[in-house]
């Protein structure tokens, strides 16, 4: 059987946040993630959409059920059109920010998961991709 | 476990009992948030730990009438590895970094390995050329013109003496060809020379040992012994290397003036006396550095790091 889901939530508050985090939740079980990676994946789902409320103010979470040689996986991919990132990389080392310092926020999803793309354009907005492979 | 703010153990187990009863997204993301509240404050993984393990003793009578235990544990579970996600994190970030710590600490050694070659071999071999020109050369001059070229040729002597010297020091070939002990030897004997401090070198590696680790231990021994030379006023300095079952150990002591470790601690950030770079280099092979000293008592720095294996 092959999975292809496509499925959105917008973020405007924080209450999103929580019907995202549902949301990914569920897609990854239909995909057959364990319960830790399925949490790993609300974390992930949690800090991008953070993000989006924080500095965006609003934008959505999407997600695509992937597939590749056999391997099944998700991938979620935050967009806003806010004001972007200014340094992307700087965003994804330690001294960042507090947050980054301890390793959540982007630095965090980076390490939840197996592949993190970032496109921000400043004052255009900002699109996430993080994919997570089945392991 | 004390230290935990009532109003936050109240909010836990809330989420606990919430989500114990009638499993729901919401108290799965408040657990979360609580576990990165924590996380950012400053307070542990056991806080957590506490905080998960109060909430069940609180909770779980209320609902063991009503519901299987086998599926509360299953739940509560869940709550647990919310509220510890920020944590496992934190700790793959700084897993992350600590293998880019190894990376660079590499490069720059690569990198002094280069110089120091550059220096020893390029630089000097066009001063030993120019030392045979100016020797052919003087053959055809008069002899107060051969006295002047010969001072010019020894003021080269004394450059390529420094050149080798420098080379040495940026990147120590004895370290590689003979190990830590036979380097370390080489390091006190020329810093002995150059200062008023008698340094000895005892203990033995019993082998050799991997090279960053050499390379590692013999920079912060280079390092400190830098300090004691400035800042300690020793008239003695002893280096003492020792293996253990699983570790190297490697002390530096001296019997000078001391210093009250906290004060320079809070003030300087350890910057002033470079255990900045001696943590750094030290923390990529989870090694551990202990500083003791006391005004007038001397000072020992003492460095653990644990072999592989």
């Amino acid at each position: 059987m092959r999975l292809t889901f496509e499925d959105h939530v917008d973020i405007i508050s924080d209450d999103d946040v929580i019907a995202a985090r549902q949301k990914g939740r569920m897609l990854a079980a239909e995909i057959g993630f364990s319960p830790t990676d399925r949490a790993m994946l609300a974390a992930v789902i949690t800090e991008l959409a953070r993000n989006i409320v924080a500095y965006a103010g609003r934008g959505e979470v999407l997600f695509h059920a992937i597939e590749d040689v056999g391997r099944r996986g998700i991938a979620v991919i935050a967009r806003d059109h806010g004001p972007g990132i200014p340094n992307v990389k700087e965003a994804l080392q330690a001294s960042y920010s507090v947050a980054g310092g301890l390793g959540l926020g982007l630095k965090g999803v980076k390490g939840l998961m197996d592949s993190l793309d970032i496109v921000s354009v400043p004052g255009k907005g900002t699109t996430v991709t993080a994919r997570k492979w089945q392991s | 476990m004390s230290g935990i703010p009532d109003a936050l153990q109240q909010e836990y187990s809330d989420a606990l009992r919430d989500y114990l009863a009638r499993p729901n997204e919401q108290a799965l993301r408040r657990a979360y948030e609580m576990g990165r509240g924590t996380l950012t404050n400053g307070a542990g993984v056991l806080g957590i730990a506490a905080l998960h393990h109060q909430a069940l003793k609180e909770v779980i009578p209320g609902l063991s009438a009503e519901i299987e235990e086998a599926l509360l544990i299953k739940r509560a579970e869940e709550v647990f590895i919310e509220s510890l996600m920020p944590f496992e994190m934190s700790h793959r970030a700084f897993r992350e970094a600590i293998a880019v710590l190894r990376r660079m600490n590499d490069r720059i050694e690569e990198e002094a390995k280069r110089i120091a070659h550059a220096l020893h071999e390029e630089a000097g071999g066009l001063l030993a050329s120019t030392d045979l020109a100016l020797e052919e050369l003087s053959r055809d001059l008069s002899p107060g013109g051969r006295e002047r070229l010969s001072l010019i040729r020894r003021l080269l002597g004394q450059m390529d003496e420094q050149l080798r010297q420098l080379a040495h020091e940026i990147r120590p070939t004895i370290l590689d060809d003979l190990g830590l002990l036979p380097a370390l030897d080489f390091l006190a004997k020329g810093m002995s020379k150059r200062s008023k401090v008698a340094i000895s070198v005892e203990g033995s590696t019993e082998g050799r040992l991997p090279p960053v680790v050499e390379t590692t231990l013999y920079r912060n021994v280079q390092e400190a012994l830098n300090n004691v030379i400035r800042h300690a006023q020793a008239g003695k300095a002893a280096v003492i290397v020792a293996r253990e079952a699983r570790a190297i150990r490697c002390s530096v002591r001296d019997d000078g003036v001391g210093f009250d470790v906290s004060a320079v601690t809070a003030v300087r950030g350890e910057r002033g006396l470079g255990h900045v770079g001696m943590r750094e280099r030290l923390d990529s092979l989870h090694g551990t550095l202990l500083i003791t000293s006391a005004p007038g008592q001397g000072s020992e720095l003492l460095m653990y790091i644990p072999l592989e294996g």
